[in-house]
């Protein structure tokens, strides 16, 4: 390879595309990590604290694409608090500065304000795509700026961030010159939406796939919405309360009978249960459907509706759909490859005989042999259906099991989990990703080191009984990237045992555990590359540095690994070690 | 059900919500395994007061493990738990109403009523029947039918006791029981 000029390697490494691939090019020797850098396009970085822009930037001048991910994923349980961290704007304001040909930004899980997003609007003259994901501080006055100052915006994709709504006129700022978008997805908006503004703007973009609308949407625009635009491929409808009239469902199914391109379909945020025969016509098409939203859909209309899907293969819902709901899917969407059911119930108060148990998820795993991703809230499981599970579906990669009540074990026999479980990851030899629950002892753990050899991502919550379950995990999976405990009796001899073992994983978390402020400056003592965040709200527990107590047990540790150390911006809460 | 009945259970090491394995013969039916939870919560060292507190660990047989009182779970993401709170919430205006011997139930708008006369009406309309009415503290209670509501802790309560506007938020469901079935109603601890 060496004997070809830099333009042909560079024309080879075009051809490599996943992050990962790339980065092991880089390894092989300096010339092909330099060719390899210079051409590099497109950067994803699952923790923003792991480096910092300048080196990205002078890494990576020419990148186009940035991917950056924030705050630990247990943020999303409101485990994080607010303003620990995750803000975007050093990172614009130094690609700014820097000049970088900026086209496409992904962030999730991050701190963006109204001021990074003007920055971004007016730094990068070619920016096309913005996809905010779980993301917070901003209001639709940014969104203002983004719609009114790049030109080449194709995509605008924001998806379940905390959004302020100034019910301002963020739509109307798309210039009328603005002809590209490809994607728009707002749904996650709660205020009232310029109807107007977004149908002259859906008029004007011919390249419109994908639309979200939010709730403020009714029923009439989106009828007309959809006659504009008949080439959509991805549609998220809003909500509608009140049952239609027949002229406008007539026109809502003239309407839809023409988007015979439509292959994904989300949103009925309110749906009157008659509106769903409109959509009838493209069930046999979808190959996605998100009704996780949808909680006024119940029973028999769902079960119409599903069981025109046939060539369903992704499919999100809630766990009203019950289990004969389930036994409907799995006989009629023989193409499912993921299944994500929902509680309806978050808070447990309903006394729900009609939700999901373990008898749904054997029927699915027996009907959709194609099925490698779930996630499965339930009240009840038992081993004997983990065990059917493992044996109709050993193709898992991503295996999540939520057990509403904490510690409960088999409903039947009373016992554990911990064989279902084992059946689960000794049967799934390709499982990256696992969340357990339930009544589990160090046994579930000692197998998840056993067999579970490529699994990247494990979480784990009220489980184990001693240090061991942790130490078979990290002893055991050698390609762990991202552990994340809570509320288990995992303490010192765990966390300290093979401290060097931090650096080849993302991150660990470990919250309500038996871990000490002692054990964790332990750990940080001889770890450079690793910042070990002890994140303490109490007021009462923060303690002059002379005066505390190295047996007091921190209530939530996040470590990672990092090539740039301490960062400056945590909140006084967070102490880094 | 009998408390004491519960005493030997209470010790097993069984980690299940209580009243999980008992048959329930009773009218009341699932209030039942609610009550009793509370019950135990409140003689019990557990701490009630915090809605977010500590779920009590599997090294203590003696108390069950509270339901779903940590915090963040189930890990449900935040954007969803408000979508949730949100249905829930706009839900509250319309409960749904039970009448003895009648085989369907009714919903309706407790939102568009503003009195407790009005509701009385309404529902009269809705079964077309007569005879309806809430019962007023101190007075004789004359009327055939009476009107009794389960609240937010399950309990299944008179209507009338308390002012419109607490009674509105706290109604959960209706029910219009015969008055001669209703002996002794308010003092029935199951």
């Amino acid at each position: 390879m060496n004997y070809f000029p830099d333009e042909v390697i560079e024309h080879v490494f075009d051809f490599v595309v996943s992050h990962r691939d790339r980065n092991s090019i880089s390894l092989v020797c300096k010339s092909w990590h330099k060719i390899e850098r210079l051409s590099r396009k497109e950067v994803f970085i699952g923790n923003c604290y792991a480096i910092n822009p300048e080196r990205l930037i002078g890494r990576f001048p020419c990148l186009k694409s940035l991917t950056l991910k924030g705050k630990p994923h247990f943020a999303d349980f409101n485990l994080v608090p607010h303003e620990w961290g995750g803000f975007v704007l050093p990172w614009i304001e130094a690609l700014a500065r820097s000049r970088v040909g900026l086209e496409e930004l992904r962030l999730k899980r991050m701190v963006v304000t109204d001021e990074s997003l003007e920055l971004l609007s007016r730094s990068f003259a070619n920016f096309k795509s913005l996809v905010l994901v779980s993301c917070e501080g901003f209001t639709t006055d940014g969104l203002a700026s983004i719609a009114a100052n790049c030109r080449q915006l194709r995509e605008l994709d924001l998806q379940e961030n905390e959004i302020d709504d100034h019910r301002g006129q963020w739509l109307n700022c798309f210039p009328d010159s603005c002809t590209t978008l490809i994607s728009l997805n707002f749904a996650c908006l709660k205020g009232e939406t310029n109807v107007a503004a977004l149908e002259r703007l859906v008029a004007r973009s011919p390249n419109l796939k994908s639309l979200k609308l939010n709730r403020a949407v009714p029923l009439d625009a989106l009828a007309r919405l959809m006659s504009c635009a008949p080439q959509l491929v991805d549609l998220g409808v809003g909500s509608y309360e009140n049952e239609p009239d027949p002229e406008s469902f007539a026109k809502l199914m003239t309407a839809i009978e023409k988007c015979m391109s439509l292959r994904s379909l989300s949103g009925f945020l309110e749906v009157a249960p008659l509106c769903l025969p409109a959509f009838y016509p493209i069930c046999q098409n979808l190959i996605s459907l998100n009704l996780s939203y949808a909680a006024e859909i119940q029973g028999n209309h769902l079960i119409k509706l599903i069981q025109l899907c046939k060539r369903l293969q992704r499919l999100w819902i809630l766990d009203s759909i019950g289990d004969k709901g389930l036994a409907v899917v799995a006989a009629t969407c023989k193409e499912l490859q993921e299944l994500r059911v929902f509680p309806s119930d978050v808070h447990g108060e309903e006394d729900n005989n009609a939700a999901v148990t373990e008898v749904g998820l054997v029927a699915i795993s027996a009907g959709c042999p194609k099925l490698h991703s779930i996630l499965y809230f339930c009240k009840q499981m038992t081993n004997a259906a983990l065990i059917a599970v493992a044996k109709n579906c050993p193709n898992f990669i991503r295996f999540r099991l939520c057990i509403l009540e904490p510690h409960k074990p088999d409903h039947i026999t009373s016992q554990s989990l911990d064989e279902g479980f084992g059946a689960i990851v000794q049967a799934c030899k390709g499982l990256r990703r696992l969340s357990v629950s339930g009544l589990l002892t160090d046994q579930v753990f000692l197998y998840i080191g056993m067999y579970a050899e490529q699994l990247e991502m494990l979480s784990i919550a009220f489980a184990g009984d001693t240090d061991k379950g942790m130490l078979y995990v990290l002893n055991g999976c050698k390609k762990m990237r991202k552990l994340e405990i809570r509320d288990s009796p995992f303490g010192n001899a765990a966390l300290l045992a093979d401290v060097g073992r931090y650096e080849t994983m993302r991150s660990l978390w470990m919250s309500s555990c038996e871990v000490t402020l002692g054990g964790c400056k332990r750990l940080a003592q001889n770890s450079p590359r690793l910042n070990v965040e002890i994140i303490n709200e109490n007021e009462n527990n923060r303690m002059e540095q002379n005066e505390e107590d190295e047996r007091e047990k921190v209530d939530k540790l996040y470590l990672y690994r990092t090539v740039v150390g301490t960062r400056k911006d945590a909140p006084p809460y967070v102490r880094i070690l | 059900m009998a408390k004491e009945g519960l005493g030997l259970e209470i010790t097993e090491l069984r980690l299940g919500l209580p009243g999980d394995n008992y048959s329930e013969i009773s009218i009341w039916g699932s209030k039942n395994k609610k009550r009793v939870l509370s019950d135990m919560m409140t003689s019990s060292s557990l701490n009630t007061e915090n809605e977010n507190g500590v779920v009590s660990s599997a090294e203590d047989e003696s108390l069950p493990v509270v339901k779903s009182q940590a915090v963040g779970w189930p890990p449900v993401c935040s954007y969803r738990r408000k979508k949730n709170n949100e249905e829930a919430s706009k839900a509250i205006g319309y409960v749904k109403v039970s009448m003895d011997g009648v085989p369907y139930l009714r919903k309706i708008d407790l939102g568009s009523s503003n009195s407790y006369n009005n509701l009385a009406t309404v529902l009269e309309n809705l079964f077309g029947c007569i005879g309806l009415g809430v019962a007023k503290e101190g007075k004789k209670c004359e009327y055939i039918n009476i009107i009794i509501y389960e609240d937010k802790d399950r309990d299944w309560m008179l209507v009338g006791d308390v002012p419109w506007q607490m009674f509105k938020e706290s109604c959960k469901r209706l029910r219009i029981v015969k008055r001669s079935d209703a002996t002794g109603f308010g003092l029935q601890r199951d």
